[in-house]
């Protein structure tokens, strides 16, 4: 049977497809409901928001030169019933609105202007990128869930998969990133200093908490998608819990995903204060978001028809090669 | 209204590969792609009571096709005679369309060039049918056991139709409710697709 027609630009592209949409909606609710109107939270949370831009621009790029005809790539935008259609749309609206409102932020005396016409529209800016992101979340579930010819991804357990795992890598993200540029305070002014340190305290604090409910209910959801489609896929399905379970991934999913993926960080979230907590956990959670990516799309077998398998099997495998070669490429028949 | 459909008599069939051979040459498909493989599970069954029956496929052309609303670019088209075909101009080769279908019949070549890959599959030679409306794809046309019958579904003096109504046939993984316009009619010491 002929499968994994989706290289790894795919995975990448929907692990940081997630990841950025997750860091604003995240940014968002932190900044509009959590923290209404003080001002130096969302400071601290503009770097995050950048890596955000960075990450979803990255994941365009896979996505666009996994393509097997990239300058046609415009035409996604045109067409609107798809919904890889609607996640490139959503894409670049979460990196628009999200660039506008970093771009608010930053501190340069040349850019003074724009940032200042943009600073009235920052909750505007924010709570469009906001929405969006929470749409790519969505979106990079729905996305292969909506592909039922894959027996494992057609499940609506797949959605939620990925929007808690975007969520929690999104935590682990701003955990890492949170205060950096263009977030500043002076050294001189105490009230400064300790209104900086205590924001960005208090978003560790709030993140760290959330992040351990939602690598919890990751594991809730992930061994409930994959053991019951042990106990009651179809045949297709089965086969690939197996192969997950006890077979050819059994390491990458017990040992990458469940321990070092899941489990580690968790515990680490709520044994080891410090390092091991802020900055390994995060950096784990992170691995463990790529890796279920990359699992979840290369587990894209298909129902074959009856001796499809077996035709497969025994085509040529390098005539193909010679014979171009030998062709100079071009098809003479 | 025209529908088109094919149906293929499992009974006649006797796995020559003809008609993936013609294929290939009038459409002159790269060395990676075929667009209708005569698969087959092998001799079945304990002798003396042994039998063999070959499954020729092709691109389904489902009535609910799966590939057509999940392509991003428009190019994944189904025309109201119901031919599902893409106009490669508008493909980006995104492969969500080749993910989408069940039956593995949508692929682009390895062999291309690395940024002029398209997405190709069977159109029930609908390049030529433009030029003759009554034209029959070349797989029907080379077949000489006459196993593949293609025709209008609607037409009731169609032999596809008159087939479809009065054998027994089965299509191919109907539980996706894709509604495949691709008839088979059983071999009798076949084993029917669950």
């Amino acid at each position: 049977m002929r499968h994994h027609y989706w290289e790894w630009p795919i995975p990448t592209y929907l692990f940081l497809g997630g990841l950025g949409g997750g860091i604003y909606c995240l940014i968002a609710i932190l900044t509009l409901f959590v923290y209404p109107g003080i001002d130096i939270v969302p400071e601290v949370l503009a770097w995050p928001g950048f890596v955000s831009i960075l990450c979803l621009g990255f994941g365009c790029l896979m996505l666009v030169i996994d393509l097997g005809q990239p300058m046609v790539f415009y035409r996604a935008f045109v067409k609107s019933t798809s919904v890889l259609a609607w996640g490139a749309r959503l894409l670049t609206i979460c990196m628009i609105f999200g660039l506008l409102w970093f771009a608010s932020y930053i501190p340069w005396d040349w850019f003074s202007g724009i940032a200042g016409f943009l600073t009235p529209l920052r909750p505007l800016c924010l709570a469009i990128a906001g929405i969006a992101g929470t749409c790519i979340m969505l979106y990079t579930g729905i996305f292969l869930s909506t592909l039922k010819a894959h027996a494992f991804w057609a499940t609506p357990a797949l959605p939620v998969l990925f929007t808690v795992s975007a969520l929690s890598t999104a935590c682990a993200a701003i955990t890492l990133s949170v205060g950096w540029w263009p977030a500043s305070f002076d050294p001189h002014n105490i009230m400064s200093a300790s209104l900086y340190v205590a924001s960005v305290e208090a978003v560790h604090e709030i993140l760290h908490v959330v992040d351990i409910v939602l690598v919890a209910c990751e594991i809730v959801v992930l061994l409930v998608m994959v053991l019951s489609f042990l106990g009651a896929g179809n045949k297709t399905a089965n086969k690939v819990a197996h192969k997950w379970v006890h077979g050819s991934y059994a390491p990458f999913f017990w040992g990458g995903m469940m321990v070092i993926g899941l489990g580690l960080p968790e515990l680490m979230y709520i044994f080891l204060p410090g390092v091991a907590s802020s900055v390994v956990a995060p950096i784990l959670v992170l691995c463990g978001g790529l890796l279920l990516r990359f699992m979840v799309v290369n587990s894209d077998e298909r129902a074959p028809l009856p001796g499809e398998e077996r035709y497969y099997e025994k085509l040529p495998s390098t005539d193909a090669e010679f014979i171009h070669k030998w062709t100079y490429g071009e098809n003479i028949y | 209204m025209t529908r088109y459909c094919m149906v293929i008599d499992q009974r006649r069939c006797i796995g020559c590969g003809s008609c993936t051979v013609a294929c290939r040459t009038w459409n002159e498909l790269p060395l990676d792609i075929v667009y209708n493989p005569v698969i087959g599970e092998g001799v079945q069954g304990k002798w003396p009571n042994v039998h063999r029956n070959w499954l020729p496929t092709l691109c389904m052309h489902c009535e609910k096709a799966p590939c057509v609303p999940c392509c991003p670019t428009g190019a994944s088209q189904k025309d109201p005679d119901g031919t599902v075909w893409i106009e490669y101009d508008k493909c980006m080769a995104c492969l969500a369309c080749v993910n989408a279908c069940p039956y593995g019949m949508r692929d682009q070549s390895k062999l291309q060039p690395r940024l002029h890959r398209f997405v190709r599959k069977c159109t029930f030679c609908r390049a030529k049918r433009e030029l003759d409306p009554d034209a029959q794809p070349y797989c029907v046309l080379t077949c000489h056991q006459k196993a593949r019958i293609f025709g209008d579904l609607d037409d009731p003096n169609s032999e596809v139709s008159k087939l479809v109504n009065s054998v027994e046939t089965f299509r191919l993984q109907e539980d996706m409710g894709t509604e495949p316009q691709i008839y088979f009619i059983p071999d009798l010491g076949g084993v029917r697709q669950q």
